[in-house]
């Protein structure tokens, strides 16, 4: 079932369009947006969860049979209606412990937020949920460490944890492996097959390897517009995505090469 | 209880006693602190040890002090509320402080429409705080969509506005610059802090109009009254402010501290929690400001919505532990102790007086240099200088205390004290648990 999409999807930056003309919809599949850095993947992610509002075009979520029309929907709405995000720079609450870092997200999505009286600790519910998330990215050991003395891996673990609690239907995982050590992207990998098999999917990543292993469907954005659409299979052979962005991709010669910086983060995901 | 039992299934009490010995330890030493001072600085030793009273004396801050320690540490535990948890500097928290002590003094008077001259001073307490909410969301309203350092210039620029119009505003009195005081034709009573309409059940506030007491063979002055009735509301006023921190909204409102941008992006509308903390923060600070203008029956522009007001709870914050609900309380404390100290001769203190007392006239007379003597030396240096030295000290503190008392000695045990405490007394029983402990600062 399709649960987001995307009309004619456009964002300029003065004379610079990072965003052209994207018609785009995800179902329940987890499917990879990739491209040169620059092409407007970070962008596409700001628009879809409101951060940035678009020039043109519009972000329409589905509520039964109709849908809705979300574009320009604030970042809290977005989560709250249920598409979370987490970021290619990671974005966690430093000074909380592990475990207060995903309760306060799962806080999020109940209605106990404004109680001004009670102990946080007595709301069960969300400290369980807490529990369960960090036992699934596998951070139940490192629950009371403060976030901020978490290794890079780990965090990047605890990143894609935040964005899972609250139960939200579409996740957006940007670049989930940046800067992870070779030796750890297989963690990331599996929980990225996991949290897949409940979640519709959006990944953003550079590892062609990953990429063409965990895909259901590719989109290949360049310089803002969707070049190709498809199965794994069809998009390798695709002699457009070729020559804009694979450039004689070879099975496993991508791995252990340098991922995490990247030049399209100036539109603010930072 | 058989005996298994208590040691399994502990009561509740005892847990909950046990995670507030702290708390419990310092309300003690400040309810027994009159006494106790009446009982240092009326020491009579024999002599070797004669100087140890008039030590004492201008070491220990007056019961008076203690009562602007009190009420200008609500003051500056709401701004600290604020702006330590939330990480929204409110530099012009004055205009709340101010809108409390104003709002009692006016009512007294019998200017505030609608407010009759003998409304319970509790009630005038609610009163200034639930207006000081109103202009909280106001000034909330504009200034939270700016952050940084333009959220700090905005509150700073309303609350100058607001007080250059109070010290031109002919309305409060005939002359609104110097302040207004509650009239003794219109108000004659104290104002009284107890069960409102009861007078049986309340105790007037204040130096000269305030209620004595005499219990269990005890004397009280009205100093002293004032001090256990205003410490009474700070208690209760305190620990409302604790339980917000503790609460859902507050683990939101340290979410914002921070990572706001993640608070939003999880789901949290950012600007409304603001709003709120800020809007809780005003209450208390209003109330504070009550509670001055209670016990000194006047106020001025100067003493209450002047930035530099603001600027004394800043400096307290970050003394006592900026980002800690008690450590601005302990500021004051710190503040006032050593102003006291440092002040001069008839004003409480201090260093100066018992130096001039208790060196010898040789050493007085010795000459330092230039036919400057040490006892011209000592008042130079010592008679009213006392904001110079907290100048510096505030410096040193920002250097080498960074996180100011609470913050150091909570960085030192490892976690909030009172967890720790509580931590320590059950690992005696041999039941400590890891969850809650760590790093938890709040």
């Amino acid at each position: 079932m399709a649960r987001l999409r995307t009309r004619g999807l456009t964002k300029r930056f003065g004379g610079l369009t990072a965003v052209d003309h994207v018609d785009f919809e995800l179902g329940d599949e987890l499917c990879s947006l990739i491209g040169p850095n620059g092409a407007g993947k970070t962008t596409f992610f700001d628009l879809l969860t409101g951060v940035l509002e678009p020039t043109e075009g519009t972000v329409e979520r589905r509520r039964g049979d109709t849908w809705e029309d979300v574009t320009g929907a604030p970042p809290h709405a977005t989560a709250a209606s249920g598409v979370h995000r987490s970021y290619q720079i990671t974005s966690v609450f430093p000074e909380r412990t592990v475990h207060e870092n995903v309760r306060i997200a799962a806080q999020a999505a109940g209605s106990d937020s404004y109680t001004l009286w009670r102990n946080a600790g007595a709301f069960d519910r969300y400290v369980e949920e807490a529990d369960d998330i960090l036992d699934r990215v596998r951070l139940a050991d490192r629950a009371d460490t403060p976030a901020r003395s978490l290794s890079h891996g780990a965090k990047r673990q605890l990143e894609v944890a935040i964005a899972l609690a609250g139960d939200p239907d579409v996740l957006l995982l940007d670049e989930p492996n940046a800067g992870v050590s070779s030796e750890s992207v297989d963690d990331i990998v599996a929980l990225i097959e996991d949290v897949a098999s409940d979640h519709a999917v959006l990944l953003v990543e550079h590892n062609m390897d990953i990429v063409m292993n965990v895909s259901d469907r590719i989109v290949v954005l360049n310089r803002g517009s969707v070049i190709a659409d498809g199965t794994p299979e069809e998009v390798r052979d695709d002699p457009a995505v070729q020559e804009a962005y694979l450039g004689g991709y070879e099975p496993g010669a991508a791995r252990g090469t340098d991922r995490g910086e990247d030049g399209d983060t100036a539109e603010g995901s930072a | 209880m058989t005996e298994t039992e208590a040691t399994t299934e502990e009561s509740w009490l005892v847990r909950y006693g046990r995670e507030h010995v702290p708390h419990l330890l310092v309300i003690a030493f400040l309810a027994l602190y009159p006494g106790l001072y009446t009982l240092a600085v009326g020491l009579s030793l024999p002599a070797p040890l004669g100087w140890v009273p008039d030590l004492l004396y201008a070491v220990l801050p007056r019961v008076d002090t203690m009562i602007v320690v009190l009420y200008f540490g609500l003051f500056a535990m709401s701004f600290d509320f604020v702006s330590g948890y939330t990480g929204y500097l409110s530099f012009g928290h004055a205009v709340f402080f101010g809108t409390g002590a104003y709002t009692v003094v006016l009512a007294a008077n019998g200017l505030l429409p609608f407010v009759p001259s003998g409304t319970p001073f509790l009630l005038l307490l609610v009163l200034a705080g639930l207006l000081a909410v109103a202009l909280a969301f106001a000034i909330g309203a504009v200034s939270f969509r700016l952050s940084g350092v333009y959220f700090a210039m905005i509150t700073l620029g309303v609350s100058q506005v607001v007080y250059v119009f109070v010290r031109d505003w002919d309305y409060v009195g005939p002359n609104p610059k110097d302040g207004i005081s509650v009239s003794f034709d219109l108000h004659p009573g104290a104002f009284e802090i107890g069960v409102p309409f009861v007078d049986a059940l309340g105790l007037g506030i204040g130096k000269l109009t305030g209620d004595t007491l005499a219990i269990a063979g005890l004397e009280l002055s009205t100093v002293e009254v004032s001090y256990y009735c205003i410490g009474l509301v700070v208690l209760v006023c305190y620990f409302a402010m604790q339980r917000v921190i503790h609460s859902p909204f507050g683990k939101v409102m340290l979410a914002i501290r921070e990572n706001e941008e993640r608070a939003r992006a999880v789901g949290y509308d950012t600007y409304r929690y603001k709003l709120v903390a800020f809007a809780v923060s005003a209450f208390f600070a209003a109330v504070a400001g009550g509670l001055f203008a209670g016990y000194s029956r006047a106020v001025s522009p100067d003493e209450t919505f002047f930035f530099l007001v603001t600027g004394d709870a800043l400096l307290v914050s970050i003394i006592g532990g900026f980002g800690t609900l008690a450590g601005p309380l302990f500021g004051t404390w710190f503040d006032e102790l050593l102003r006291e100290f440092l002040s001069k001769e008839g004003t409480g203190g201090g260093l100066l007086p018992f130096l001039q007392e208790y060196l010898p006239q040789s050493v007085l007379d010795a000459v330092i240099l230039n036919g400057m003597t040490v006892g011209e030396a000592v008042d130079t240096f010592l008679n009213g200088h006392a904001s110079l030295y907290l100048g510096l000290l505030f410096v040193l503190f920002v250097l080498f205390v960074p996180n100011g008392l609470l913050g150091t000695v909570r960085e030192r045990a490892g976690g909030r004290v009172s967890k720790r405490v509580a931590a320590r007394l059950r690992s005696r029983g041999g039941t400590e648990t890891a969850r809650g402990t760590a790093s938890e600062d709040d």
